[in-house]
């Protein structure tokens, strides 16, 4: 049995950069999964990453992108992809280190075999934004690919009879202070 | 002729700290630190509810969750003067003791061990003589001839495959490295243990906190870990040694690898002692309270002033009223509207967009100031605080690590010396120690307390119609943290983070005297300004983290940091 997981990552109080932890979260709350699967929401681990990729056979990371494509763009880079350009020298070590991150794992000899980063490119990066709408309606289209790459690497989910309530609670208590 | 060189890791939305140094004869003239990005994040905390404050504040940053959580129920706690049970503050320590010892263990190794580490040179180690180099030194079972031919493989096996240039994020075969291969060797071994135990410890904050990176078992009043010793469902008997387990094997490898290994480094380095030493007012706030009205404290607080180590003034608890008059920020020199020195609880986050300039505005950070004075915080600031001060643990630790330091250098180095860039990994070591001896402590406190028969978690805070002001403190891994909150009528009304890294990397005040940053890179040699490590070694050594509150992914690999020398 393979152990793969599924992380969101990303800032919750940047706008699209919330589209992480959005759909790890929404996944967690519509399907269940067989053995092996986890799905979590990691905010912006930097480094840390590590800790949670180890021991991983498939990663699946859920992340906004800034590749110049259109907003609400779905792109699915594999590991060779992610890995392709060199980590920055780097002043302050907790700026985002996926490349880094999967690199040291590897090292290590317990780096997960199989990553994929499906990226959604965002546009809106405000303190306190929600989800722009491009980005929002993608959503589906990240949920489909993350699913995809779970049964191609032999696990299961099943949709759940009764949703578990999403807890976005940065959007609700932002819906709270509105009201 | 001064030579302009900027560090700038500067892209679209990543990368925040920017350094820009002139070098003249080999040397740093002057210096800049800069934060590129805005960290306005408290402006979205206005009219919410103050009991859910911390769930937010603890997105500030995705490596220093956990604290900016403890800040914020504290800065509330604070302001209701609710005392907090006894169970919920050993709870609280246990969470900021084992993440203390993740984030230091991660600090050294995996993100600054490789300015000081050459790993071109490793190939050409003798596995056996890095082990015979150990024996004797550390009973650590990790260091046979075996372990290091394996790690030894792994850096050959990467190279071969071409794939090293990928890792290149260091500046190694510089002329500035300089340990033998069979320490290279050493250190490298350890980097890749050092992934191991770090885990531990966030597995330790995950099993207390409900789940890691984000722990769920904060509130206002207390936690929301129920205790029940025979449930499955609560903090039990089996979760309790699963802690246990954890921080037992993690203080053997701070013991026994981690501090031998800095003081190893430190003492074939020890002219990095000379370095890097920059502001030195020294700021720290006590930390892990003994009882619920935080009025005894196993970590000791004050500040020093000048350099003058030999005595400190000691702060009483978190809200000394010293500390909290004494606190203010400026903005002359940051990207702020405003140019009087501001309390933070009249403090205004009021954005003023403009370009860098080294004579005007150059830094979307404040310039924190204590008694009007720059402050350095983090470990070395907590370590020579508790020195001044007699503190018996902190004497203890620091002896043991200054012997250790000296022996390998072959001269003495004194508690004087750790005001410098070395001092600062050794003052990170230190602590970590300290800690991992005070993680045993505060288990067995909580499993006292708790087979005494006190269960209770929380106290319901209830707020008044008015208005009032609390201060959260926390002596974070990074140093001073302080949460400072207004509320009215149940709601936040104002609500600035003082944190580590804005006393470190502050900018100059309006008097011109630069931050610790700027400070510290004066008189560091630089050998090469297209690859200027000496800096970079010196601004690693404060463990910098900007606000990395921003995690998007440029797979065109654009965030690169940039030197450029002009």
């Amino acid at each position: 049995m393979k152990k793969i997981k599924i992380c969101g990552v990303g800032s919750v109080l940047l706008g699209d950069d919330a589209v992480g932890p959005y759909t790890a979260r929404w996944i967690a709350a519509n399907y269940e999964f067989g053995e092996g699967v986890e799905v979590e929401d990691l905010g912006t681990p930097g480094l840390d990453l590590i800790a949670y990729m180890t021991g991983m056979d498939v990663l699946i990371l859920v992340d906004s992108v800034d590749n110049h494509q259109p907003t609400g763009t779905v792109t699915v880079y594999d590991k060779a992809a992610i890995t392709h350009h060199r980590p920055a020298v780097r002043l302050d070590p907790h700026s985002p280190a996926i490349t880094e991150s999967i690199f040291v794992a590897e090292l290590a000899g317990d780096g997960p075999e199989f990553v994929y980063l499906i990226g959604v490119t965002g546009e809106q990066f405000e303190v306190g934004a929600s989800l722009s709408e491009p980005v929002q309606n993608a959503i589906s289209s990240v949920v489909e690919k993350a699913l995809e790459r779970v049964v191609e690497h032999g696990g299961s989910y099943r949709k759940r009879d009764v949703p578990l309530d999403l807890d976005i609670w940065w959007e609700n208590a932002r819906m709270s202070v509105v009201a | 002729m001064a030579k302009r060189i900027t560090i700038d890791p500067i892209s679209r939305i990543e990368g925040h700290l920017r350094v820009d140094v002139e070098v003249e004869n080999g040397a740093v003239s002057n210096s800049w630190a800069s934060c590129t990005m805005w960290r306005g994040i408290e402006t979205i905390l206005k009219g919410r509810d103050p009991r859910e404050a911390w769930l937010f504040t603890q997105r500030f940053c995705g490596v220093c969750t956990t604290v900016h959580a403890m800040a914020s129920v504290r800065s509330v706690e604070d302001a209701l003067k609710l005392e907090i049970p006894l169970n919920a503050q050993y709870i609280r320590n246990l969470i900021l003791i084992n993440h203390g010892l993740h984030d230091h263990i991660v600090h050294f190794y995996h993100l600054s061990a490789l300015d000081f580490v050459d790993i071109l040179k490793i190939p050409q180690a003798n596995p056996a003589k890095t082990s015979a180099l150990i024996e004797g030194l550390s009973p650590w079972t990790g260091n046979s001839t075996k372990t290091f031919l394996d790690a030894q493989n792994k850096v050959k096996a990467v190279a071969a495959s071409g794939q090293l240039g990928i890792f290149t994020n260091g500046y190694w075969g510089h002329p500035a490295m300089k340990l033998s291969p069979e320490v290279n060797l050493l250190a490298f071994a350890h980097y890749i243990q050092a992934l191991e135990y770090q885990r531990k410890s966030v597995q330790a904050v995950a099993i207390l906190g409900s789940k890691s990176p984000h722990i769920q078992n904060l509130t206002v009043g207390g936690v929301a870990n129920a205790i029940n010793l025979d449930s499955l469902a609560t903090l039990n008997m089996d979760r309790l040694f699963m802690i246990k387990k954890l921080m037992d094997e993690v203080k053997p490898f701070v013991d026994q690898v981690y501090l031998p290994d800095v003081c190893a480094i430190a003492g074939m380095y020890s002219d990095w002692f000379n370095y890097g030493a920059g502001v030195t007012n020294y700021l720290a706030s006590p930390d892990l309270p003994l009882d619920g009205k935080n009025t005894k404290f196993d970590l000791v607080g004050g500040y020093i002033m000048d350099g003058n180590i030999s005595s400190a003034h000691k702060f009483d608890g978190f809200r000394d009223k010293v500390f909290v008059d004494g606190v203010t920020e400026e903005t002359k020199h940051a990207w702020y509207k405003g140019e009087e020195p501001l309390h933070p609880w009249k403090g205004e986050t009021d954005p003023e967009v403009g370009d860098w300039s080294a004579e005007g505005k150059y830094s979307w950070v404040k310039a924190p100031r204590f008694q009007g004075k720059p402050m350095q915080v983090g470990p070395l600031a907590q370590i020579l605080v508790g020195y001044a001060l007699g503190d018996p643990l902190t004497r203890k630790h620091t002896d043991k690590a200054l012997d250790l330091i000296s022996t390998v250098a072959g001269h003495r180095i004194g508690v004087e010396k750790l005001q410098s860039t070395m001092g600062r990994h050794v003052a990170r070591a230190i602590r970590a120690s300290m800690l991992a001896e005070l993680g045993e402590k505060h288990w067995t406190l909580l499993v006292n307390n708790i087979a005494s028969g006190d269960v209770a978690i929380h106290n319901t805070p209830e707020f008044p119609s008015g208005e009032i002001e609390g201060v959260g403190v926390h002596e974070a891994p990074r140093g001073l943290l302080s949460h400072w909150t207004v509320i009215k009528g149940g709601k936040i009304e104002n609500y600035q983070a003082v944190v580590p890294s804005t006393w470190n990397a502050s900018p100059r005040d309006a008097k011109g005297v630069r931050g610790p940053y700027e400070a510290s890179l004066l008189h560091n040699p630089i050998a090469d300004p297209v690859r200027p490590l000496e800096a970079i070694r010196t601004i690693h050594s404060f463990d910098p983290c900007m606000a990395c509150a921003c995690h998007t992914f440029d797979p065109e690999g654009n965030a690169v940091a940039t030197v450029k020398v002009l």
